[in-house]
């Protein structure tokens, strides 16, 4: 899935099984077997409780309700993570995706409130727009910032992360502002399946990460990103424009911070200059461990997405095996350090395997 | 091979040493706090289990009201001969998006009854209502969501506690000054009005002016900071409102000279807090019964799930006590039977009020 495939004239079947061998070899085929084994531990481990509606004993992980919550709290992580991969990809980083969250949330709470009664499907797309256009504005300025000002994206994103919280913080005078109920019926929508459940969040975050992997994989600008991140000397030998690129990730990292605010306002109601405290930690954390390296060059959505996954899953499993939750930091945070130190440890053995073949093959040469 | 050995290493590795480290240093929960029913433990009404979740975990307050709240489960199981447990389920921080997903999780969990304070009731509405459509009892304390479908509150009337607090406040200041109002998390909707109370008192007095409303991180330490920083910036400040008692859980300010200086009044009285009040720094504790929040809070929803019964008015209302040099020592002895092991035993040997 991260790379793109070539074509050539063998015949069908071995084109067929060359994809497989592919699919199997690729980052995310692992991760989806992780993801795949831990919800096996989860099952078998979770105990089961009578469900209040049906009077069926069902299992405390394995049900509708508690896969589509899972789903739904990876959502918001799993779509900033989209964007953040790129920027990662580039060899970059943006701090300020939950500040850019907040203030894109805050302010589309703000314009719906003083815009009055609106129809319903006038709110709804006054809504998106705003909150989008203000993510991607955001995410605009962090790449003109970092551009321009040729200052690490480190030191930039640090300084757009506070600026934008204040703004929220002051705009909003520091309320939490509700959000017109017909958002909250957009993402609350059942879509057909029973009540309870509201798959809006989750096939969102689906969708995202099709267009996400479609972007990084099959277009120009795509490729092109991680040219950038992979060798910047190279890419500007190449003729590429470099703060096209730049300018482009943070915006898309910011877009895709808007798109979450838009669901995360109008799923839980409201929205204030406090939402989303951290959770640059956890997008970077879903990028890195969905295979995303923080050199550059590496990176893919769908890792995004399935590192999301696994990051919430990890934070259920403490809550459904009713382990202290107040491990639940440490846990997370060990597992991070331990994956990136694993793979970094499996890039030199790699990398001394390969020099010492070769060496091997010179000698015989 | 080395795209698969990333691939498979890093995530397996990731979710591996996530359960190891689950398993070795997460203990399950104790036994009181152990949650969801097992169908083949028996009957579906031989126990019932509460989610509490409170603002944060790390606050005393919180702590307090876990006490009662367990103690009050220990009681009702003896009495009714079933089980009730209490699930604590409170976030390690204030949030209210956490504390919506913690609601629906202790409903996909199969919990009989949710007992909340709201961080952020704008947030938190949408998922009390959806917990109760789906046949789970929510009852709110310290911090409502007016607006949900919960069954009652049990907490002050904010606004009079805010009221009252600078009410004390300019007796003690003579009626004039220039007072500061500590506010914890600006989007609490209990703290909110607990500030418009106090504006509300304060412009009775003409002589009493808000210097200003002054947020912060809800720990002692960011508290005390806060209160050192504004004492700095504003030396015209003669008084301090606190509307919760943060900076007052640890000795910091005891012996800082310019607080030493200042009127202050504050709600809540924790066994830090009573060391202000011996020493007159601070002339009038406005105290939270907040072992009750858990206690009254878990009562009320046993006696609703097991005897039908639902309180004549949903707002239950909690008294404040107010505590000063002459009542310390009965509040000292009414913090221990509550169960806190860091009353001073001096205050415990102080003398009764006077009646």
């Amino acid at each position: 899935m991260s790379d793109v495939a070539t074509v050539s004239n063998a015949p069908r079947v071995s084109r067929v099984g060359s994809a497989a061998r592919r699919l199997l070899a690729s980052q995310e085929t692992g991760l989806v077997v992780v993801v795949a084994l831990l919800t096996v531990a989860l099952v078998a481990l979770a105990g089961s409780h009578l469900d209040r509606r049906t009077g069926l004993e069902i299992n405390n992980f394995w049900n509708a309700n508690t896969i589509v919550q899972t789903l739904t709290d990876a959502s918001f992580f799993a779509i900033m993570a989209i964007g953040a991969t790129m920027v990662i990809i580039s060899g970059g980083i943006d701090l300020s995706v939950g500040s850019i969250y907040a203030l894109s949330g805050v302010t589309m709470a703000l314009v719906l409130r003083d815009a009055g009664t609106m129809g319903d499907a006038a709110t709804a797309l006054t809504g998106i727009v705003v909150c989008v256009g203000v993510g991607l504005l955001c995410g605009v300025l962090n790449g003109v910032l970092v551009v321009g000002l040729r200052v690490h994206p480190f030191i930039v994103t640090l300084g757009t992360m506070w600026v934008l919280r204040g703004i929220a913080f002051v705009v909003s005078r520091a309320e939490s502002i509700l959000v017109p109920g017909a958002l909250t019926e957009v993402t609350k929508a059942s879509l057909g399946f029973r009540g309870g459940l509201y798959p809006v969040p989750m096939l969102t975050m689906i969708a995202l990460t099709i267009l996400g992997a479609i972007y990084l994989t099959r277009t120009v600008m795509g490729r092109h990103i991680f040219a950038f991140g992979g060798n910047l000397e190279a890419s500007r030998f190449a003729g590429l424009a470099l703060g096209r690129i730049q300018i482009g990730v943070y915006a898309l990292s910011g877009l895709t911070a808007g798109i979450a605010a838009f669901l995360g306002a109008s799923f839980y109601g409201s929205a204030s200059s406090g939402d989303a405290q951290g959770y640059e930690l956890y997008v970077i954390a879903s990028a890195v461990v969905g295979g995303a390296s923080l050199i550059g060059g590496k990176g893919s959505a769908v890792g995004a997405m399935l590192g999301a996954l696994l990051i919430v899953l990890i934070r259920q499993s403490i809550r459904t095996l009713h382990f202290d939750q107040n491990y639940e930091w440490i846990v997370i945070g060990c597992a991070i350090i331990i994956a990136v130190v694993i793979d970094q440890w499996s890039s030199r053995v790699t990398a001394q395997r390969l020099t010492r073949a070769a060496e091997a093959t010179r000698a015989a040469a | 091979m080395s795209v698969r050995r990333h691939g498979w290493g890093r995530a397996t590795m990731a979710a591996l040493c996530a359960a190891a480290l689950a398993c070795s240093g997460g203990e399950k929960a104790p036994a009181a706090d152990s949650g969801a029913k097992s169908a083949a433990g028996g009957k579906a009404d031989s126990s019932i289990v509460i989610a509490m979740i409170a603002k944060e975990s790390a606050n005393p307050v919180f702590l307090a009201a876990r006490t009662g709240a367990e103690a009050a489960a220990k009681e009702l199981s003896q009495k009714y001969g079933i089980d009730v447990k209490v699930e604590w389920l409170t976030p390690p921080q204030q949030d209210g998006e956490v504390q919506a997903q913690r609601i629906r999780q202790a409903v996909n969990d199969g919990v009989d009854a949710i007992l909340i304070s709201c961080s952020d009731a704008g947030k938190v509405t949408g998922a009390i209502n959806d917990a109760v459509d789906r046949g789970v009892t929510v009852m709110t304390f310290d911090s409502d969501a007016p607006q949900s479908k919960r069954f009652a509150f049990y907490g002050v009337d904010d606004e009079k506690t805010g009221q009252e607090a600078m009410a004390d406040l300019a007796k003690v200041l003579g009626g004039k000054g220039n007072v500061a109002v500590l506010a914890g998390n600006q989007n609490a909707p209990n703290l909110q009005r607990r500030v418009q109370g106090v504006k509300n008192e304060a412009a009775k007095s003409p002589g009493i002016k808000i210097v200003g409303v002054f947020n912060h991180i809800e720990t002692p330490q960011d508290a005390s900071a806060e209160v050192v920083r504004v004492d700095n910036a504003y030396p015209s400040i003669t008084g301090w409102v606190f509307i919760g008692g943060w900076p007052l859980w640890t000795q910091s300010l005891l012996t800082d000279p310019n607080f030493g200086r200042l009127k202050v009044v504050s709600v809540d009285a924790l066994p830090p807090q009573l060391a202000y009040v011996e020493k007159g720094v601070v002339p009038v504790l406005l105290a939270q019964s907040v072992y009750d929040w858990g206690h009254v809070g878990v009562q009320t929803i046993v006696e609703k799930l097991h005897d039908n019964k639902t309180p004549a008015n949903p707002i239950i209302p909690m008294e404040l006590v107010r505590v000063t040099k002459d009542n310390l020592g009965d509040w000292a002895r009414q913090l221990k039977a509550w169960g806190f092991t860091d009353v001073d035993p001096k205050y415990l040997a102080l003398p009764a009020a006077k009646k």
